[in-house]
Formats: C-alpha cells, sequence, structure tokens
C-alpha cells in the first residue's frame, strides 16, 4: 500500500483493440470502470422501475431521481427543454456513478482524467451549439453580441463573450477532474502518512491515529464532493442550455 | 397520529386549533429543510465562481498569446488577452451571483439575466 499517491490515476493497458488513424484504441482499466459505471446506472434503473401504481422504496428512490433532473431542468432552463432532460440525466448519473466508484478500493475513478471529463464537457457544448443552431439559424450567434448597446460597447462586449464561452468547457472540464485528483491525492497521502507513523512502533506509532482520523473525514468530504461535482455539472449543462433558448438574453 | 385525532373529534373546536397548531409546527419544521439543503449548492456556487474567473483569465491569456503567435504582436495581445479575460471572469461570476439573487427571489432563471452591467 505504500505506492506513491499519483499511482492510483495510472491507465493500464488490458488489451489493444484496435487502431485508427496510428491511435491505437485500448481497453484500459478506465474504460473498464466507465462500463461498469454505466452497467450500474442502467442496472439501478432498470430494476427500479416496475410501474407499480404506489411506489416501493426502490421505485421510489428512481422516482425521485427523475424529478429531481426534471425539476432542475425545469426551473433553470425552463419547460422547454425537457428534451435535453436524457441528456442531463445520463451527465448526472453517469459523473456520480464513475465518482462513487472512484471511492471504492481498488476501483478506478474515470472522472480523475481530464480526457474523459473534458469529453463529457465538449459533448455538452457541442451539443449546446448544434442544437442553438438548429433551432435559431445563424440569429444564434447574437448569444455573443446582446442587443440594445451603443456600437462602441460592441468592441469590448464581443471579445468578452467569446472568451466566457470558451472558457465554458474548460471550466466544466477543469472542475470535475481536478476535484477528484485532489480529493484522491489528499486521502492517499493521509493513508501513507498513517501507514508510515505506524510501520515506526513505539511511541510514534500512536501518532498514527491523527491521520487516520484526518482520512476517515477526508472520505466523508469525498462523498459530499462526489455528489456536488455531478450537481454543478449537471446544473450547468442546465444554465448553458439557456443559450439554445433565450437567445435574446 | 395528528390525522386520526383529527378525524375521531372534528367537531371539537380546541382538538381542531390543536391540530392547527401542530400542523403550523409541522410547516415551519419543513422550512427550515430547504434552507440546509441550499448549503449543498451554496458550496457548489463557490465551485463555478472560483473555477469561471481562474479559466476566463485563463482562455483570454491564451487567446492573446495565439494572435501574438499568429500576428508577430508580441506584447500586446497578451496585455489585452488578459484584460478582456479578466473582464470576462468577473462578468461571469457576477451573472453566476445574478443568478442566485434570482433563485433566491424565487425568479425563474433565463428570462431576465443582465449581463452587462459591470461595463
Amino acid at each position: 500500500m505504500a505506492s506513491g499517491p499519483m499511482e492510483q490515476f495510472e491507465i493500464k493497458e488490458k488489451a489493444e483493440l484496435f487502431e485508427i488513424g496510428g491511435q491505437a484504441i485500448s481497453w484500459t482499466n478506465s474504460a473498464f470502470w466507465m462500463v461498469i459505471s454505466a452497467i450500474l446506472i442502467v442496472g439501478f434503473f432498470a430494476l427500479t422501475t416496475k410501474r407499480k401504481l404506489i411506489p416501493g422504496k426502490m421505485q421510489s428512490l428512481g422516482e425521485l431521481s427523475y424529478e429531481f433532473i426534471a425539476n432542475m431542468v425545469k426551473d433553470t432552463t425552463g419547460a422547454e427543454a425537457m428534451k435535453f432532460m436524457p441528456l442531463v440525466f445520463t451527465l448526472f448519473f453517469f459523473i456520480l456513478a464513475a465518482n462513487l466508484i472512484g471511492m471504492n478500493p481498488y476501483a478506478f475513478t474515470t472522472t480523475s482524467h481530464i480526457a474523459v471529463t473534458a469529453a463529457l464537457a465538449v459533448f455538452t457544448i457541442c451539443v449546446v451549439i448544434v442544437a442553438g443552431i438548429w433551432k435559431n439559424g445563424l440569429k444564434w450567434f447574437k448569444i455573443f453580441a446582446p442587443s440594445g448597446l451603443p456600437f462602441i460597447m460592441y468592441f469590448i462586449i464581443i471579445p468578452i463573450e467569446i472568451i466566457s464561452f470558451i472558457s465554458r468547457p474548460i471550466t466544466l472540464a477543469v472542475r470535475l477532474f481536478a476535484n477528484m485528483v485532489a480529493g484522491h491525492v489528499m486521502l492517499k497521502l493521509f493513508a501513507i502518512f498513517a501507514a508510515f507513523l505506524a510501520a515506526k512502533g513505539g511511541i510514534v506509532a500512536v501518532g498514527a491515529i491523527l491521520p487516520v482520523l484526518a482520512t476517515t473525514a477526508i472520505v466523508a468530504l469525498e462523498f459530499l464532493i462526489a455528489g456536488l461535482q455531478a450537481f454543478v455539472f449537471a446544473i450547468l449543462t442546465c444554465v448553458y442550455l439557456n443559450d439554445v433558448y433565450h437567445v435574446d438574453h | 397520529m395528528a390525522n386520526r385525532n383529527g378525524q375521531n373529534h372534528a367537531s371539537k373546536p380546541d382538538d381542531l386549533s390543536d391540530l392547527g397548531a401542530r400542523l403550523d409546527a409541522a410547516k415551519s419544521k419543513h422550512q427550515i429543510a430547504p434552507e440546509s439543503k441550499d448549503d449543498g449548492s451554496m458550496l457548489g456556487l463557490a465551485w463555478r465562481m472560483s473555477t469561471e474567473l481562474v479559466v476566463s483569465v485563463m482562455v483570454g491569456l491564451g487567446l492573446g498569446y495565439g494572435i501574438d503567435v499568429i500576428f508577430g504582436s508580441k506584447p500586446w495581445g497578451i496585455l489585452i488577452g488578459l484584460c478582456f479575460g479578466f473582464a470576462a471572469g468577473i462578468m461571469a461570476v457576477l451573472r453566476t451571483s445574478e443568478q442566485m439573487d434570482a433563485q433566491n427571489a424565487g425568479v425563474p432563471l433565463g428570462d431576465d439575466m443582465p449581463d452587462d452591467e459591470d461595463e
């Protein structure tokens, strides 16, 4: 267990599948745990939707999670955005499952890799752009130039709006990835410190209780962060979907 | 418990007022619950604001540097890009806090998000 704090993020190639343009596509531990989380989510909702009129405990858990996301989309973007509710739902539960699976010992945290989080974020923004242009046509680009400003202001507002639009996928990706990495590194560091103190033996070993307490506290915090970051990702997706429906804001 | 009492002796006025008092007590208890739920999303908002501010500055810097490389206008692109990035970051933070206020006031979001107030 005395491995370095960054070793837990190592991608281990299990099998090379095929090549696309000289880039090997392989089956890795990250891919394995992503599939596991997808199976868990699908399994959970397949098992909890028995569609009884009076829901049991598990069914009401499934229904509550539907209502949670549905209300989030309705409150943040509006009822017309319910078309995108499946997207938000999938994003939220995939990230939540991946984060929570990462909290288990020997499991791999797929969301601790910026490649994964950036793929999710770029996909989200692409959906916003494509849906925005699909719905509003070229008028959609007016989100970069809000109407009703003096002419000179556009020289300032347009670059600012473009910068804030570009920073959206980056903030989405970086926030999730940085939170997961920082939490897991911190957890590992305290755990290593506890093992190190305990191995010293004698009076020093008693001091190991402090990092063990800290590790326990951080585990609790990490569970909060795991849920919170999934929530933030989902609600920001809703906020960005505003640009599809409210161009002249 | 409260239901059964109410059904059995609903005709007695003091029982009704007792039920009313207990209902009020239960309601006031439930009003606390959403507030405590808010604290979690407050942390989320804090995360949003801080990353938005930092990343906007970085994006402005990056775009400015890109313009410098393409047009060979060495220091100016970065300088102006940094300023615009900072402005975009402040604007993103203001926008987020605007949404926070709207959420607290119970106003639906997206309809009125004034975004040109900082200029």
